[in-house]
């Protein structure tokens, strides 16, 4: 593997990214961006939790929380439950762009690009991909996703209030439409059709059990358990 | 004199690494030690696998059922129209999931616009 193959895997992602899936996750975090602004943070700040964040939920919950006034330590509480998904899904995606001998401090980088978009994305197109060219290819990926959202940030940021109801329902929309559709075309085995099913079954009746801090964690837990077994005994039978 | 107004330009900043960034980022980190020396193909990560999805899909159905600022005044089922239109696309055109997105978003657009200049 050399440095131009490396690149040249880069510039596929980039290329790949641009396609579509940046700009889906850029236009969510344009709303990020507004609601930055009605929060009284400055440009720089809104433009940063893009970057350093990279999580809309807990964006919108950092923001409408400094907005109402709320105390800084269960904001803070609450960013990290609502955060505890990256744990799985950058658990199931740092195996597969692993090289021989790769340090730490590579894996930490692909970590932090690791978000919902980059999680579907490569979940679908890294494993038909050589594994010499997934890391490069995921960087390129991921950085265009968080390039183009970090300019859409901004954005939003400066044309907060502008935008037609309709458009602004629209681009809150784009997030819930793309994960359902990236979900299912990403759906391969009788165990990714039940997880989906159960996430989407389980959820009205999630928060009734288990509170609304951890219902999330125990919707994850108990139906993405009930998904292995039934993926199990279909791959046994 | 508070922290707040002892670091004046900087408090944001200070707010975002400290309540924003770090209690984000803990997982990110976690997984990394915890990953360690897991195969791709192992049986751990097939579980971890499903909890995502799953955690995901629940994600997804809870933004649908209680929504934040403007989609939250299209009601309930123009949200699922929506969906299910973005669906009924995505199987439509070949499976391509920017043909779903964008059927599913002008099904939205036309149902706020319809919510909103009074349906009879």
């Amino acid at each position: 593997m050399t440095l131009q193959s490396d690149f040249l895997a880069a510039w596929r992602g980039v290329r790949d990214a641009l396609a579509y899936p940046a700009w889906i996750v850029g236009f969510s975090l344009f709303g990020v961006g507004s609601l930055a602004r009605d929060a009284g943070l400055p440009a720089g700040a809104a433009v940063l939790s893009t970057c350093l964040m990279w999580a809309a939920p807990a964006q919108v919950i950092l923001f409408a929380g400094l907005l109402s006034g709320a105390a800084l330590p269960a904001l803070a509480v609450a960013i990290c439950v609502s955060s505890l998904r990256f744990l799985p899904m950058t658990m199931s995606i740092l195996p597969l762009v692993r090289r021989p001998g790769q340090r730490w401090p590579v894996q930490v980088a692909v970590a932090h690009f690791v978000a919902v978009t980059a999680w579907v994305e490569g979940m679908r197109r890294l494993p038909s991909l050589p594994v010499p060219e997934r890391l490069p290819y995921f960087f390129g990926f991921a950085s265009a996703c968080m390039g183009v959202s970090a300019v859409l940030t901004l954005a939003g940021y400066q044309l907060v209030r502008v935008l037609p109801v309709a458009l602004a329902a629209a681009m809150l929309m784009l997030t819930p439409l793309f994960f359902t559709i990236a979900l299912m075309a990403s759906a391969r085995a009788r165990q990714d059709w039940t997880a989906i099913g159960l996430g989407f079954a389980l959820a009205p009746v999630a928060t009734t059990f288990a509170g609304r801090d951890f219902d999330l964690l125990a919707l994850g837990l108990v139906g993405g358990t009930m998904a292995y077994v039934v993926g199990r005994m279909g791959r046994r039978a | 004199m508070s922290a707040e107004t002892a670091l004046g330009p900087w408090w944001p900043y200070l707010v975002l690494i400290l309540v924003g960034f770090l209690p984000n980022e803990i997982w990110r980190v976690l997984a990394v030690v915890l990953s360690s020396g897991l195969d791709e193909n192992s049986e751990i990560l097939t579980w971890v696998r499903a909890v995502a999805t799953t955690l995901l899909a629940g994600v997804v159905a809870k933004l649908l059922l209680s929504p934040g600022g403007a989609l939250a005044a299209v009601p309930f089922a123009g949200r699922l129209g929506s969906l299910a239109a973005g669906l009924a696309g995505f199987y439509a055109v070949r499976r391509s999931v920017i043909a779903g997105v964008l059927i599913g978003e002008a099904a939205l657009v036309a149902i706020a616009w319809w919510a909103r200049t009074g349906a009879p």
